[in-house]
């Protein structure tokens, strides 16, 4: 699928008709796919259409902002919840589930943004005060024990609940797609729209932030300001999409991986195929999610790990493979 | 004109100066070194010129523009860098990544020009790594990685070349490439600056040398200026008996021991 020099590894014109084939295949499929107990034009354009939105936007966003992490952390591992975003929606949701204050969707949607953003600025707080040279790895440090104190203070909360919202959290951490009506994907669309612009018109910076500080800065990159952007972008895209959907996994992991294989290690070309492969991935696994145990569904962060870890494990182990000879 | 021209720099960290009273200019087309020992002050200096978060009293002047508060983007048009310690984290080519030297040319997102892969190129072909265009960045040897940064920093069609300890964790071969490869861009008119340890295999090949020792100018000339055993000793802390064989033009230093 990459032009025939090898010299430069470039996704050709056939591998982005490909992708948005796959992507309307798939549209289509998780359109009709279910039951259709009530009347079908309510169904579709009031429950699957929006839950199709949902799914695209969230996908898509997931996958790029794991992208950018790797960029900007140098780390192919690194994913969006690296950074604490899962453990700080996790803990502002579930602080609301545990008071029991009913709010409504939204409230619960903007509370789990906020969440993501507040993780976000203390572990990003945190680097500049240890304010050591490579950012890199310190980041990642703070990103991780972020992620383990959030996580554990949600034990907490968890222990002193009662059962019922103890469920109600854990649900709710399980990655969550089921809308009614447009509320959620139009609330999303706005970070979302943000958070790709800032992202796709930096994919040259991402090259060079890739090769460290010294050299892009070399080459005439503001590293500072432009790790700044990039990050909250990065932080904007997935803490909106963690709001909205729950912490739903592996996206941010795997897609940048497979798209590093089918449209090369660059960037500006990876950032767009990671968007879209994301779309992809999301659409399929929330289609399976609800037609494995039809009528009803099971949670798309579960089917996407089931799905999600096998699959990386097979590209891991492949790798490691070819290496041996 | 000067590719450098350094007057009175102080410079340092945080209000701590590492340098003191530097004088210092590299014309188009020559080899400058700069040696002492461990700390003496070397990689600051090419930090200072490079603006990479030293902070630094005194003139700079690149190619006869103001180095301080020059645009970064400027900058890179006009000096490249090779890094002592580098690790890119990515999977791309070595051709993909001699092109990222071409980014100061470029806007936000664009595709490679022509002009960009011709250059590319030309650049690997300086190196001697064009056979390695298509092998993946992170699978080559240390030796090859450097040249292959070195021909990304080519890209930058710099008119100041700046290399940090170039030859470290090479073998005498591919020491001696380097310094051969360094001999033939400065003949095309790149002013280079170099810090470096071999200093008896360097002696063969720099114009002039920046003797520090302990932040401040020990000496500076040409290596037969330069490279006596009084000057070296002081600057190294260690007595060294400091030979040239005039006829091959090369250089031994060696360290006395004392026992």
């Amino acid at each position: 699928m990459s032009s025939s020099n090898k010299m430069v590894r470039r996704p050709g014109a056939q591998f982005w008709v490909l992708m948005l084939a796959a992507i309307a295949i798939a549209s289509v499929i998780s359109l009709m796919v279910g039951p259709l107990s009530d009347p079908p034009g309510w169904v579709i354009f009031r429950l699957r259409l929006p839950r199709l939105v949902l799914s695209l936007l969230t996908g898509g966003s997931l996958a790029v902002s794991g992208c950018v992490l790797q960029s900007l952390l140098r780390n192919d591992l690194a994913t969006p919840y690296t950074l604490g975003i899962s453990a700080g929606a996790g803990l502002a949701a579930g602080s609301l589930i545990v008071a029991g204050i009913a709010v409504p969707v939204l409230g619960m949607v903007a509370a789990g943004t906020a969440g993501a953003l507040i993780a976000v600025g203390a572990v990003y707080a945190i680097s500049v005060a240890a304010g050591r040279r490579d950012t890199g790895s310190t980041l990642l440090l703070a990103g991780v024990t972020v992620n383990l104190v959030g996580a554990s203070f949600l034990l907490l909360m968890e222990y002193f609940t009662d059962a019922n919202r103890i469920m109600e959290i854990i649900r709710w951490m399980m990655g969550d797609m089921a809308v009614v009506g447009w509320a959620k994907p139009v609330f999303l669309l706005v970070p979302w729209a943000a958070g790709m612009l800032l992202v796709l018109r930096r994919t040259g910076v991402l090259n060079q932030i890739a090769q460290g500080d010294d050299l892009a800065a070399t080459r005439g990159v503001a590293v500072r300001r432009e790790r700044n952007i990039l990050l909250a972008a990065a932080a904007i895209l997935a803490g909106a999409t963690v709001g909205v959907a729950g912490p739903v996994g592996f996206v941010g992991l795997i897609v940048p991986h497979s798209m590093r294989r089918l449209a090369g290690a660059d960037y500006r070309y990876l950032v767009p195929a990671s968007a879209l492969g994301g779309m992809l991935l999301m659409v399929v696994a929330d289609s399976i999610s609800r037609v494995v145990i039809s009528p009803a569904e099971l949670p798309i962060g579960i089917v996407m790990s089931m799905v999600g870890g096998p699959f990386f494990l097979m590209l891991l182990l492949k790798k490691g493979r070819r290496r041996k000879h | 004109m000067s590719a450098l021209e350094i007057v009175g720099l102080r410079a340092g960290y945080g209000g701590e100066p590492v340098l003191t009273g530097i004088d210092l200019s590299v014309a188009d087309g020559e080899i400058c070194g700069l040696i002492g020992s461990n700390g003496a002050g070397k990689s600051t200096l090419l930090r200072a010129v490079l603006d990479l978060g030293v902070d630094f009293e005194g003139s700079i002047m690149i190619h006869g523009c103001e180095g301080r508060g020059m645009p970064p983007m400027e900058r890179a048009r006009l000096v490249s860098y090779l890094p002592q310690n580098f690790n890119p984290c990515s999977r791309l080519t070595v051709g993909e990544t001699v092109l990222l030297g071409r980014f100061p040319y470029r806007s936000n997102w664009s595709t490679d020009s022509e002009r960009d892969l011709e250059i590319a190129e030309r650049s690997m072909r300086e190196c001697d790594i064009w056979e390695l265009r298509d092998r993946v960045f992170t699978n080559l040897s240390g030796g090859e990685k450097r040249l292959v940064l070195l021909a990304a920093a080519l890209a930058q069609e710099p008119r100041l070349l700046l290399l940090d300890e170039p030859g470290s964790s090479l073998d005498f071969r591919h020491q001696l490439n380097m310094w051969l490869l360094l001999r033939r861009l400065s003949s095309k008119g790149i002013g280079i600056l170099v810090s470096t340890h071999e200093v008896a295999m360097a002696g063969r090949f720099l114009d002039r040398v920046l003797v520090l020792s302990e932040g401040r100018t020990a000496a500076f000339g040409t290596p037969s200026e330069t490279f006596t055993p009084d000057i070296l000793s002081e600057a190294f802390g260690v007595q060294l008996t400091v030979t040239r064989d005039a006829e091959a033009g090369s250089w031994s230093i060696i360290p006395e021991i004392r026992t």
